[in-house]
């Protein structure tokens, strides 16, 4: 295996690698796993594809997104080489045009690629979908979601305050990436939703700020913690509804939530359905800031005159995505979009035989 | 690698592909030339390309100035309004204001 990068020589010492790639403005300011060449050639070993090959320029600097240069910032992220095919189906959906990568680079907004796992390679490398799922604890997600956001600072170029223009980032930007419950999904996994069998193994990446808490700790129907859900997904200051053709929702139901509404015999249409309906705020409300007077809404939002008429956050139910995730307690979470990025899904297709489960 | 207390790292950071870009040279004048600004819709940018217009015709002799809109901030101009500019301006403005 040939690989082009510059090679470096360093002082063999954990302090002397971390320092060197600190200086140099190389690494998301954590320790990092030296990427030698042994290293990385494992990890491409993962992959089907030539270390050379592109999967094409990455923004906002427009350097080419190969393999190899994947692979490195993978073993610096501390990714297991079964893990990377995970990364490169993320890196291949985030170029799609309608993920807008250039825009989720170089927003002055707090948005970061929210990685969903779905299918039974999440399962096979121990991708976690359960309790804490957004935290930390579970090196899968820990270090894919690293992966993806060296990735995004090493071959995009975005730094912060140099490219990466958000205001403030947030702690999303280091790490956002899970499993989606599908074994506490009382209807149909995201994949299979989305048209993929179950057996496949798809990776989605959202455009997403971080995730919004819905705490309902007393309601026994859907109803009630749908209403939950749908006052925490339309506020003032979130980016959703302003630029109103390309909001989207993410509602991430706890297990036990979801298993409330399920039995309350609502289908995931009826809980989009519920959520379009009810998330939404007066006119009088939106004009008191947020980017009133700069919004894109459709002509007949525009001629809204009565300050008491609710306003929809999303322009219909089906951009509302929903998924099960979390473990025991009364929790959700709604995630945002950013507003000119849509959620890209990708089967996982680079996979090598490894000692998993067949994919 | 790691040689007498050494090791070999890979340098993480992407390249790019080189590509040649012709652009035509800016006019050295712009008595008699029309302008265009492209307005990315925040806020006072409007505000902005109206006092720019007056000086640019009344100081430099510019014939026209051609304002447009994106839909919004965040996604590129329309291919419509970025030919039109193409074809009626000889030199275009791309607003950032935020």
């Amino acid at each position: 295996m040939t690989l082009r990068s510059e090679v470096l020589e360093l002082a063999d010492s954990a302090d002397a690698v971390y320092a060197a790639f600190c200086e140099r403005d190389w690494c998301d300011g954590l320790p990092i796993i030296p990427p030698t060449a042994e290293r990385v050639e494992a990890m491409l070993a993962s992959v089907a594809g030539d270390p050379e090959e592109s999967l094409g320029p990455l923004p906002p600097l427009w350097r080419e997104a190969t393999l190899e240069k994947l692979a490195v910032n993978a073993v610096m992220a501390g990714c297991l080489p079964e893990y990377f095919p995970v990364v490169v189906g993320a890196v291949e959906a985030m170029l799609d045009p309608a993920f807008n990568l250039y825009g989720v680079q170089a927003t002055t907004h707090p948005v970061a690629p929210l990685l969903i796992l779905n299918g039974p390679y999440a399962r096979a490398i121990g991708m976690h979908g359960g309790a804490g799922c957004f935290g930390p604890g579970f090196r899968a997600n820990a270090t894919i979601g690293r992966a993806l956001r060296l990735i995004l600072m090493n071959v995009g170029g975005g730094w912060p305050g140099r490219h990466d223009m958000a205001t403030q980032g947030s702690p999303a930007k280091f790490c956002y990436a899970i499993a989606e419950n599908e074994a506490a999904n009382p209807w149909t996994p995201l994949h299979v939703g989305l048209g993929y069998a179950p057996d496949r193994s798809v990776v989605t990446v959202f455009g997403g700020e971080g995730p919004h808490n819905v705490n309902d700790h007393v309601s026994t129907a859907a109803s009630g913690i749908l209403n939950t859900v749908s006052d925490t997904a339309a506020t003032l200051g979130s980016n959703v509804k302003w630029y109103l053709s390309q909001s989207q929702l993410l509602v991430v139901l706890g297990p036990e939530h979801a298993a409330t509404i399920a039995a309350d015999n609502f289908s995931k249409d009826d809980v989009k359905a519920f959520v379009f309906e009810h998330a939404r705020l007066p006119l009088g409300k939106l004009k008191l800031g947020g980017m009133w007077g700069i919004q894109d809404w459709p002509r007949w939002m525009m001629a809204v005159t009565d300050d008491q008429a609710l306003l929809p956050v999303v322009a219909s139910p089906e951009e509302i995505l929903v998924v099960v995730a979390g473990g025991a307690g009364k929790h959700s979470a709604v995630v945002p979009n950013c507003t000119f990025s849509r959620a890209v899904s990708r089967p996982l297709t680079r996979l090598r035989a490894h000692p998993f489960s067949t994919p | 690698m790691t040689h007498a207390n050494r090791i070999r790292v890979l340098n993480p950071v992407g390249e790019v592909k080189p590509h040649v870009l012709a652009a035509p040279a800016l006019p050295s004048d712009l008595r008699g030339k029309t302008i265009g600004f492209l307005d990315n819709t925040k806020a006072n940018f409007d505000r902005l390309v109206a006092d720019m217009g007056g000086l640019l015709r009344e100081r430099f002799g510019v014939k026209a100035v051609v304002l447009r809109r994106k839909a919004n901030a965040a996604t590129p101009a329309a291919k419509e309004i970025l030919e039109e500019l193409a074809k009626a301006c000889d030199v275009v403005f791309a607003g950032s204001a935020d």
